[in-house]
Order: C-alpha cells, then sequence, then structure tokens
C-alpha cells in the first residue's frame, strides 16, 4: 500500500482539493445552468402545453358553440313550422268556420227566401184563386144575366159545380 | 516508469523560464505518474493537475455565469446548444436508469462529472505544455510544465471515484433504506431466511451461507469499482498525454495532430463512460433487490398460470 501511495504520490491533501473542485464544478453546473435552463425549458413546455390545451379548449367551445348555434337553429326552425302550422290550422279553421256560417247563414237566407217565395206563392195563388173566383162569379152573373131560363141554369150550375 | 527526454521543448521552455536558467545546461522533461508541483500555499502543494483543475473551475464558471445571465424563454446561440445537449444528455441518462425520477436525482451530478472530466481531459491535450517551470533537482534541470490533464492524476479520479460510489450509496441509504443497504452487503436477512425455512426448503443451508458470501464479494465490489473509475480514467488519459508527448518527440510538427483528434476522442469517451457508469452504480444502488426478486416470482407464478389457464 506504501509503495503504491509513493508511486503514485497520493496525497489526501490534493485528494479532497481535487473533491473540492468538482464539488465547486457541481455546484457552480447546478446552480448557474442546469437550474435556469431546466426552469425555463419548464416554463416554456409548460406554456406550450398549456396553448396546446387552450387550442383543444377553445376547439371545443367552437364546437359545442357551433353545436348550440346550430341546435337553437333547428329548435327556431321546429317552432317557426310549428307556429307557421298552428297559424295555419288556426287560419284554415278559421276558414272553415267562416265557410261554414256563411253556408249557414246562405241556407238560412235561401231558406228565408223560399220560405218568402212560397208565402208570395201562396199568397199570389190565394189572390190568383179570389180573383179566378171573382172572375168566375162575374162571369157567372153575366152569363146568368145573358141566359135566363130554367134549364139552363140547372146545366150551367152542373157545370159550374163540376168547375 | 517511462522517460521522456523532449529536446524540442527545451528552447520552448527556456522561453518561459522566470527563473533564467542559461541555455548551457540540458533540461530533461520527466512524464511521470504523478502531478508535479509547482508551487505551494503554505502546506498545500499546489501540483500542475491542481492548477488545471483550477483552470476547469474557471471555465466552467464563466461558462455557465454566461449561460445564467443570458438565459431567456426564447433560447439563442449559445443556450439553444446548451439545451440541445441537457435533453439529449437527460433522455440518455433516461434510457440508463429506466426511470425520470431517479433521472432528476441523478443527472446533474452525472453531467457534472461528465464536463469536468471532459475539460480536464481536453485541457491536457492542448499544445501549452511548453509554458512551465524549469527546476533544478539532483539529476539536473527539469521542465515542469503549468498544465497537466486534472484526469492524467490519480489523486483526481481517485476523488471522482469514492465521491461517486459514496454518492451513490448514500442515494441507495435515501431509495431504499439503511437496513436494505446494509444486508447488501452483510446479508443478515439470508440467516433469518434460513433459520425460517430450513423445514421448508432444506437447500437453503446451502443458498444462505452462499447470499451472505455474495453480499462480502460485494462490498469488495463497491472498492473494485472505485478502483476500476479512477485507474481506467487516469490510465486512458495518463497514455494519451505520453502518447502526445513520444509523438511529439518523434516529429513535433504535424504528427502529433492525428493522436490529438483520437485523444479528444478518447478524452470525450472516457467522459462518457465515468458519468455513465457513476449513472449505473446510482441506479443499482437504489435497487431493492428483494422487491426485484418478488417482482420476478410473481411474474413467473402468473406466467404459470396463464400457461395453465
Amino acid at each position: 500500500m506504501d509503495s503504491f501511495i509513493s508511486t503514485f504520490h497520493i496525497d489526501w491533501k490534493i485528494l479532497i482539493a481535487q473533491a473540492i473542485n468538482f464539488g465547486l464544478v457541481f455546484l457552480l453546473i447546478y446552480f448557474f445552468a442546469l437550474k435556469p435552463i431546466k426552469k425555463i425549458m419548464k416554463e416554456r413546455t409548460d406554456s406550450i402545453e398549456g396553448g396546446l390545451t387552450d387550442a383543444v379548449k377553445n376547439a371545443e367551445l367552437l364546437k359545442k358553440t357551433k353545436n348550440e348555434y346550430e341546435e337553437v337553429l333547428a329548435n327556431a326552425r321546429i317552432e317557426a313550422n310549428t307556429i307557421f302550422q298552428e297559424g295555419k290550422k288556426e287560419a284554415e279553421d278559421k276558414k272553415r268556420v267562416m265557410i261554414e256560417d256563411a253556408n249557414k247563414e246562405i241556407g238560412e237566407m235561401i231558406e228565408k227566401g223560399k220560405k218568402s217565395l212560397e208565402s208570395e206563392k201562396t199568397k199570389m195563388i190565394e189572390e190568383a184563386k179570389n180573383e179566378i173566383v171573382s172572375l168566375v162569379v162575374k162571369a157567372t152573373e153575366k152569363l146568368l144575366e145573358s141566359h135566363k131560363d130554367a134549364s139552363f141554369d140547372e146545366k150551367t150550375l152542373e157545370q159550374i159545380k163540376k168547375m | 516508469m517511462s522517460q521522456i527526454n523532449i529536446e524540442n521543448q527545451i528552447g520552448e521552455a527556456e522561453a518561459v523560464n522566470t527563473v533564467g536558467t542559461g541555455a548551457s545546461e540540458e533540461i530533461s522533461h520527466e512524464s511521470t505518474l504523478y502531478a508535479e508541483p509547482i508551487g505551494h500555499i503554505g502546506n498545500f502543494t499546489i501540483t500542475n493537475s491542481v492548477f488545471t483543475t483550477w483552470i476547469v473551475v474557471l471555465i466552467v464558471l464563466v461558462v455557465t455565469l454566461a449561460i445564467k445571465i443570458k438565459a431567456k424563454k426564447i433560447p439563442k446561440g449559445i443556450q439553444n446548444g446548451f439545451e440541445i445537449i441537457i435533453e439529449g444528455a437527460m433522455n440518455l441518462a433516461d434510457q440508463v436508469t429506466g426511470s425520470k425520477k431517479i433521472t432528476a436525482k441523478v443527472f446533474p451530478l452525472a453531467f457534472s462529472i461528465f464536463i469536468f472530466v471532459l475539460i480536464s481531459n481536453w485541457l491536457g491535450i492542448l499544445p501549452l505544455g511548453g509554458f512551465g517551470l524549469i527546476e533544478t533537482t539532483e539529476h539536473g534541470k527539469a521542465f515542469i510544465p503549468f498544465i497537466r490533464s486534472g484526469t492524467a492524476d490519480i489523486n483526481t479520479t481517485l476523488a471522482l471515484g469514492i465521491m461517486s460510489v459514496i454518492g451513490a450509496n448514500i442515494f441507495g441509504i435515501l431509495s431504499i433504506g439503511v437496513w436494505k443497504m446494509f444486508n447488501k452487503y452483510v446479508n443478515v436477512n439470508a440467516f433469518g431466511e434460513m433459520i425460517r425455512k430450513v423445514r421448508k426448503e432444506p437447500a437453503i443451508l446451502i443458498s444462505a451461507p452462499i447470499m451472505f458470501f455474495v453480499g462480502v464479494l460485494e462490498l469488495i465490489g463497491e472498492f473494485a469499482k472505485i478502483a476500476s473509475l479512477s485507474f481506467r480514467l487516469f490510465g486512458n488519459v495518463f497514455a494519451g498525454e505520453v502518447l502526445l508527448m513520444s509523438m511529439s518527440a518523434i516529429l513535433a510538427y504535424g504528427l502529433p495532430l492525428p493522436f490529438m483528434g483520437l485523444e479528444l476522442f478518447v478524452g470525450f469517451i472516457q467522459a462518457f463512460i465515468f458519468s455513465i457508469l457513476t449513472l449505473v452504480y446510482f441506479t443499482i444502488a437504489a435497487q431493492d433487490h428483494d422487491e426485484h426478486e418478488e417482482h420476478n416470482e410473481k411474474d413467473k407464478s402468473t406466467h404459470k398460470e396463464q400457461a395453465l389457464v
């Protein structure tokens, strides 16, 4: 061991000095180079990852908004269609009611007309009958005045009766 | 020990010699196994490898300060490069540890080891060997360069190796607890198991002492780790410096150039190996052997059940 130490000049003082020198190098590299560089690299990685995450979030938000917009649009279309259909139905109902009312009114009017026509007709017939009767009476009177015999009277009376 | 006299460096060495020795005497330059002293602060001897390590600390200080000051959220220039290196190294460390949690804890140390060893290795390759002192010894005048790779000194590599192995064991204690870590080396559990299971499994009478002996081997292995880490690095870097000096002695102009390239590569590889091995030691220390074995047994039983089904 002694020959080994003397051959290689192993000196514990130099050994410690070199260990201290390496310790200094380690501290310098760790605190002045590795630590700040790693911190910067981490910050950069974080910001890039944050950016990417934000981009993904934004894309998701955009997609969600687009879906919502489309959903709202679709709902609005459905609602508009429903409103339109309801309006249409209401209008048709109203139309139908109006037509029915009109038909009913027309029917009533026709019925009324018919009735008044009927009554007019009856009246006219009555009047015509009365006219005819008065005419017949007058004609008979005139005839009786012109043919004043008994046979004739009987014959004529019979004819008149037949009439 | 090989002794290489480099005549063509003498002139250069004389040029930087502040003592003024005179040109008549021959100045030798020995390539020694140990770092040579270039000064003293009290009792402490400053060797050229310690001096080079101070330069490493200075370089790291300047670069890291520049990074800290100029670091911005949107990277530019040096920060870009540094971030690429950090990210690549962390991915590699993840592959070695197999756990991001362990990587986050061990990576700063492994990365620091890599940078420290790399700069130390490469500083030794720089053609600054001509700057140094001329010292008068009993064998005559000798040239001592100011720059010697920090890792070409066993004191540095041994310090790093000890720190790495002790650090791994401390990390192991923090991860799996003192008792489990203690049982890794002094397998008391194996004897406990032997007493409990001896009637059911008589073979445990053989396996338990073996397990205990494996624990002792593990303990010896920790010292082997220190030796292998420190001597591998020291041997490679020192051999590289000797190779470059030899090539310079043969032909100073041009010839060392491809070898310098080779040594740059070797320096990188050695720093890489040291830091990766540190990562591996930390990862192994953080693993619980019992849980691992239980997990394996569970897996086996699940496979058996599946096969039966």
